[in-house]
């Protein structure tokens, strides 16, 4: 291996996570689909790496694909959807856990995952070493804004960086499923977007608010 | 059985086209509902299609019981007795459901809770529900399970989301947020376990990549993957599915979704869909058993399935909610289904394999009882629900046979299966497992009877004629009651050949 191949899988690293970042540390519901648009539009570039150094072309499908639906078609959906919420508030007020709390929190995350993959006995090579984990810490701080976030909107964010982070630790350790299993997880995540941001409306219709602690009409007893 | 046989011998349809047009007929039947769009044609088609999904899969068990396991598209869609097994759950009450949707859906257009719009968004999800769950038991790829998995969380979140009302909106919401976030951990499995049986010691398996992700391609080399990673891909794929499987502690969305979906989608989502996550943990249950023995993954399912009974026993003697009520019922069957597998051994997985048809047809028998029950008293609060007998008799005694079905009173078929299960407990030396899910099913079956006949006898609250409502609804109820009574007693010779061979696949 190279010395200049390695300097570009640590840079598109380090892009992938400030892009991530930017997410944590933004309140306002527009800040986060920005950065994720930055985020995705970075993970594609890190898919057209992973293809360029292991030579297969079907990973440039997906980096093309990633480029298409998660950074194009998906924030523009959300975006238009939440032009079209009439809420006063379209900021995260008063997450769970403190804003700044949270930045200590997903780095405490960053390093916990480049320490589990140590543990684990795994093939590595210059791609694993790099993205793989990267790939859990996106996993780890998207489920971790899912739980201490109190705006649907939000949610679904931290949903789709588990996703990017899935969908990198797919294509690092294994290169990739085969194509056609790929398109299917990606019609899924387009659909189950699409099915959110209806939701999501109806949600800002009904309870006039996108804070999801405000419901709690079902409970047992 | 013999003569079915050998008529469907002499019609020579073969497996593999009986296959794709199995999965093509939801379809079709999904087209010409948007194409139509008139109430009463879509009920028809929709009917009609899921008899012939009914007929089909008959006929495809039948070709797996005669040999052994069928596949179609080199290998692709593969089908062996425990997908049968599968098969039956979904086919049967996939039938029952849209007869029953015909009457309630129907009956909520007169009431104008729905307009035609929802109706027709009802049939087209209706459709589109029967065909991702039956893609579930026929793939192969466990890729495409995961991706049929995911897809009928997106088509039973849009069918919760009929209705735009606050609960609704909250339990959709709920739903999709927790079975999707569960359904990554599946992936997270579904990848480390491709990643093991593409990259195993001696680098000697021949397949091509698509082919490493088959379930009978990993299978056949389970020895050889790495047992660090499969550990590691099974809890995942625990946790995962589990979640979908409705397993406590992660079961909490199941409650509110199963409740407040229309009360047919209640009935498959609590028959068939919980069944059909159930089968991807038990195949990956089989994979780890293969490769480090079966003890890991056993402890696991036994764990997990004495909280679900307990957390279950809990809810459901504080519960106000009759539909609330039945969702946690299936959280306990769910639970019993995997303390089963991981009691193992011939009665564990006998008695396994009968629990999942046997509470696919004590359930929906349920929920149509109490979804034609909620409609005529217009609450689903059990406190506001009496005087049963009197008001809607025939619902009413229908109501009463699936409710001691289901808390497992002889001669039901509940009994047989949960009294296999416990000896089979206490036959493998897991008698504290075995006492204290006895324990939580005692304090079940006390609080539901005492739910039961609260609702049943006394009198009414309000003056209130004797009227069972739409007869079409007595019809699949019927049928599932007369279903309970017969496998309490007997099990028909062809059932039984293919458990036992869905045994063999799971040893």
């Amino acid at each position: 291996m190279d010395f200049p191949q390695f300097d570009i899988l640590a840079i598109s690293s380090a892009l992938l996570l400030v892009t991530t970042f930017g997410v944590v540390v933004r309140r306002g519901f527009l800040d986060w689909l920005v950065a994720y648009r930055y985020q995705a539009i970075a993970l594609s570039a890190v898919t057209a790496i992973i293809a360029y150094v292991t030579g297969i072309w079907e990973i440039y499908i997906a980096a093309a694909l990633t480029l298409a639906i998660k950074a194009i078609i998906i924030p523009k959906v959300l975006t238009f959807v939440t032009q079209k919420i009439k809420l006063d508030v379209k900021t995260e007020e008063n997450p769970y856990v403190s804003i700044r709390m949270s930045v200590l929190i997903s780095a405490i995350l960053v390093a916990l995952s480049y320490f589990l993959v140590q543990e684990i006995t795994i093939k590595s090579d210059a791609v694993v070493a790099a993205y793989l984990p990267l790939s859990i810490s996106l996993f780890l701080i998207g489920l971790f804004i899912m739980v201490v976030r109190r705006m649907a909107l939000n949610q679904v964010v931290g949903l789709l960086i588990i996703e990017n982070g899935l969908f990198l630790f797919t294509t690092a350790l294994t290169h990739g499923t085969p194509l056609i299993i790929e398109i299917g997880i990606f019609v899924d995540i387009f659909v189950g977007v699409i099915i959110s941001a209806i939701l999501l409306v109806r949600m800002s219709h009904t309870f006039d608010t996108l804070d999801v602690g405000k419901l709690e009409s079902l409970k047992d007893g | 059985m013999e003569t079915l046989a050998a008529l469907m011998n002499a019609m020579a349809i073969p497996e593999a086209a009986l296959m794709i047009s199995l999965l093509l007929t939801p379809i079709a039947s999904g087209i010409l509902v948007t194409i139509l769009r008139r109430k009463r044609s879509i009920e028809l088609v929709t009917v009609f299609a899921a008899s012939l999904v009914l007929v089909q899969s008959a006929a495809l068990i039948i070709d797996i019981i005669n040999e052994k396991s069928v596949s179609a598209f080199d290998g692709n869609l593969y089908a062996d007795a425990f997908s049968g097994i599968i098969l039956l759950p979904i086919a049967g009450v996939g039938f029952v459901s849209a007869i029953y949707s015909v009457s309630y859906m129907g009956r909520q257009y007169q009431d104008g809770i729905v307009d035609d719009k929802n109706i027709v968004r009802y049939y087209q999800g209706f459709n589109a529900f029967l065909f991702t769950m039956l893609l579930v038991p026929l793939a192969n790829n466990i890729g495409v399970m995961w991706v049929a998995i995911e897809a009928t969380t997106l088509v039973s979140v849009l069918l919760i989301m009929l209705y735009v009302k606050e609960n609704a909106i909250e339990a959709a919401w709920k739903y999709l947020m927790i079975a999707t976030v569960g359904l990554a951990f599946a992936l997270f499995g579904t990848v480390l376990l491709y990643y093991a049986a593409t990259n195993v010691g001696s680098g000697e398996i021949s397949a091509s990549p698509d082919q490493s992700m088959n379930w009978t391609h990993i299978l056949a080399n389970a020895k050889l993957l790495d047992p660090n990673i499969i550990k590691l891909a099974f809890i995942f794929l625990l946790v995962g599915y589990g979640t979908k499987a409705g397993l406590a502690p992660m079961h909490t969305w199941l409650p509110d979704a199963h409740s407040e979906a229309p009360t047919p989608v209640s009935a498959l989502l609590s028959g068939v869909l919980l069944n059909c996550s159930l089968y991807a943990i038990i195949r990956f249950h089989v994979i780890t058993s293969g490769a480090i023995g079966s003890e890991f993954s056993n402890q696991l399912l036994i764990i997990l399935g004495i909280v679900s009974v307990g957390i279950a026993a809990a809810s459901i003697y504080f519960q106000k909610d009759m539909k609330r009520m039945l969702a946690y019922s299936s959280v306990e069957h769910m639970g019993i289904v995997s303390l089963a597998i991981g009691f193992g051994g011939f009665y564990g997985l006998y008695g396994a394999i009968l629990h999942i048809i046997n509470h696919a047809i004590a359930k929906p028998l349920m929920f149509f009882a109490s979804g034609s029950i909620s409609q005529r008293y217009s609450t689903k609060a059990m406190s506001e629900i009496r005087g049963l007998i009197k008001t809607m008799p025939i619902t009413s005694v229908l109501f009463v046979i699936g409710g001691l079905a289901i808390v497992g009173m002889p001669p039901f078929n509940i009994f047989t299966s949960e009294f296999l299960i416990l000896s089979s407990g206490f036959g493998n030396n897991q008698f504290l497992a075995s006492a204290i899910v006895i324990l939580f099913l005692v304090v079940i079956f006390a609080s539901f009877m005492r739910h039961l006949v609260r609702m049943v006898f006394g009198n009414p609250k309000v003056e209130m004629k004797q009227d069972d409502m739409a007869k079409l609804a007595i019809v699949p109820m019927l049928l599932l009651a007369a279903m309970t009574i017969i496998l309490g007693i007997y099990i028909p010779n062809g059932l039984q050949t293919l458990a036992q061979d869905a045994i063999k696949v799971l040893k």
